[in-house]
């Protein structure tokens, strides 16, 4: 198992792009914390640093797409066929990517909450805010964004194993974030809603876009989120064991 | 024991039957030829073999032993198939000890086998450069990586130029000399006639001849009449 997951690994680091795209969180970040205070975002208010930090959470949208590229990323470079050759229990290989990427995931959520951390510090400083590190919520705020990071990685790996065309995969997640959920959501009503994905996760990383919605406690959102996770990591170990690869 | 045994093998896809009932053996030390015409079921039944397709039924046995009951597979049995893909940015150095990693291979041995297949130069280099030759031999290394004792080749000669024609068809019989088991689908007869020590013909998903190649004639003429007659003939 640990040579699987030292082969997935190596995967990884020998490729530039899954590289380029986790290196667009931290950028969406600080964009988007830059975004929040030059449209009139008010230093002085903690709602408006919690509204900062939680940018963190945001940046996932590239970690799902990074998690999708492991599996469905193979299938269109046709390197499956080796991957399986070398692993025949094809249930190890998605364990090991599964790991590699939650992980791998996790550190790039980390590397984002440090930079809405720096950002959010700047432009308090900049605009004679002062930033309050002791606030409530703040340390939960930036955690839960990298929880987030973390278990979308694993959530692309399960949705990349059952749709193994990236460009399809990509599309069904980034219709599902855009416009499927709300849609949904609206039709659930509120109340059901919250236990939705994308709602989860504005839980679990306190961004609260739909600021109408009532969403779950965080500790909530991060409990369904690792749920979905888990979901979607099962039904990908299951329907990958005895597929055929032609 | 390093033969492989194919029992009574057959596949459906749906409604289509790739392969049926079909039976053979690769002995030990010798070259088998998988000959067929396009569509014959030659590449399926190597997937089955390989554990990336499941059998309807029979058995397709390494060793006596199915591929997914193998520990460390590339140290058993070496494997290029067609559709075997590189990631267009890795470099192929890299991609051998992507391969390494998986099986507890040393990494000094990725340096042995692109030596062997002459890519020693271009190891450095990301695929994406390589031409279609220069795959082939990359396939041919990643399948020589775990120093097997069996090698399964699908269409290996496909791309290479003549120089590369001739080094294949030394390294094989060489290796087959040190008693190592070979299956090599193809259907470039002329190849086969001057390689194979056994053929195995299969038409439209069905056994027509296995055997030694003598049986049939060794000039590519007596193999591609034989190979016209067995593959049109009605069953």
């Amino acid at each position: 198992m640990l040579s699987v997951i030292r082969s997935e690994f190596r995967k990884l680091t020998t490729v530039r792009a899954p590289w380029l795209l986790l290196a667009a969180g931290p950028l969406l970040v600080v964009a988007g914390i830059t975004g929040l205070v030059e449209s009139g975002g008010n230093v002085h208010d903690p709602g408006t640093q919690r509204a900062a930090l939680a940018h963190t959470g945001l940046a996932a949208v590239f970690t799902l797409i990074f998690g999708i590229l492991a599996v469905a990323g193979e299938y269109r470079h046709s390197t499956i066929t080796d991957t399986y050759l070398s692993s025949p229990r094809r249930g190890q290989v998605i364990t090991a990517k599964l790991t590699v990427y939650a992980l791998t995931g996790a550190c790039a959520g980390l590397l984002s909450s440090g930079a809405a951390l720096a950002t959010t510090a700047a432009w308090w400083a900049d605009r004679g805010g002062h930033l309050q590190l002791s606030a409530a919520g703040t340390w939960l705020t930036l955690l839960g964004g990298v929880a987030a990071n973390c278990a979308f990685a694993a959530i692309g790996v399960g949705l990349g194993a059952l749709i193994r065309n990236p460009a399809a995969a990509i599309a069904v997640a980034l219709a599902w974030f855009a416009v499927i959920e709300g849609i949904t959501g609206q039709l659930l009503g509120s109340a059901l809603a919250r236990w939705l994905p994308f709602y989860a996760s504005e839980a679990l990383s306190r961004s609260n876009l739909s600021a109408t919605a009532r969403l779950l406690p965080q500790w909530g959102g991060g409990l369904m989120l690792l749920g979905y996770a888990a979901v979607f990591a099962t039904a990908a170990v299951f329907t990958t064991l005895r597929r055929d690869v032609t | 024991m390093a033969e492989i045994e194919v029992r009574g093998l057959s596949k459906t896809f749906g409604r289509v039957t790739a392969v049926r009932d079909v039976s053979f053996t690769a002995p030990e030390g010798k070259v088998t030829g998988l000959l067929g015409p396009n569509g014959s079921g030659k590449t399926t039944t190597l997937r089955i073999l390989l554990g990336l397709v499941q059998a309807t039924a029979g058995d397709a046995l390494i060793g006596g032993a199915r591929y997914e009951r193998l520990a460390r597979p590339r140290r058993v049995v070496g494997a290029m198939l067609e559709s075997t893909g590189f990631h267009p940015g890795r470099r192929a150095d890299d991609h051998l000890r992507v391969l390494a990693d998986a099986d507890g291979i040393p990494a000094r041995r990725v340096d042995e086998v692109l030596d062997l297949a002459g890519l020693t130069g271009a190891a450095r280099r990301p695929v994406r450069q390589f031409s279609l030759g220069m795959r082939q031999r990359l396939g041919l290394a990643a399948a020589m990586l775990g120093d097997p004792q069996m090698l399964v080749l699908d269409e290996p000669a496909n791309g290479l130029d003549p120089g590369g024609t001739a080094w294949l068809r030394t390294t094989l019989r060489d290796l087959a000399r040190e008693g190592r088991t070979i299956v090599v689908a193809s259907h470039v007869l002329g190849e086969i006639a001057r390689t194979a020590d056994h053929v195995v013909i299969v038409s439209a998903g069905e056994l027509r001849f296995a055997g030694p190649l003598s049986d049939i004639g060794q000039t590519h003429s007596a193999l591609e009449s034989a190979f016209l007659t067995l593959t049109t003939a009605p069953n």
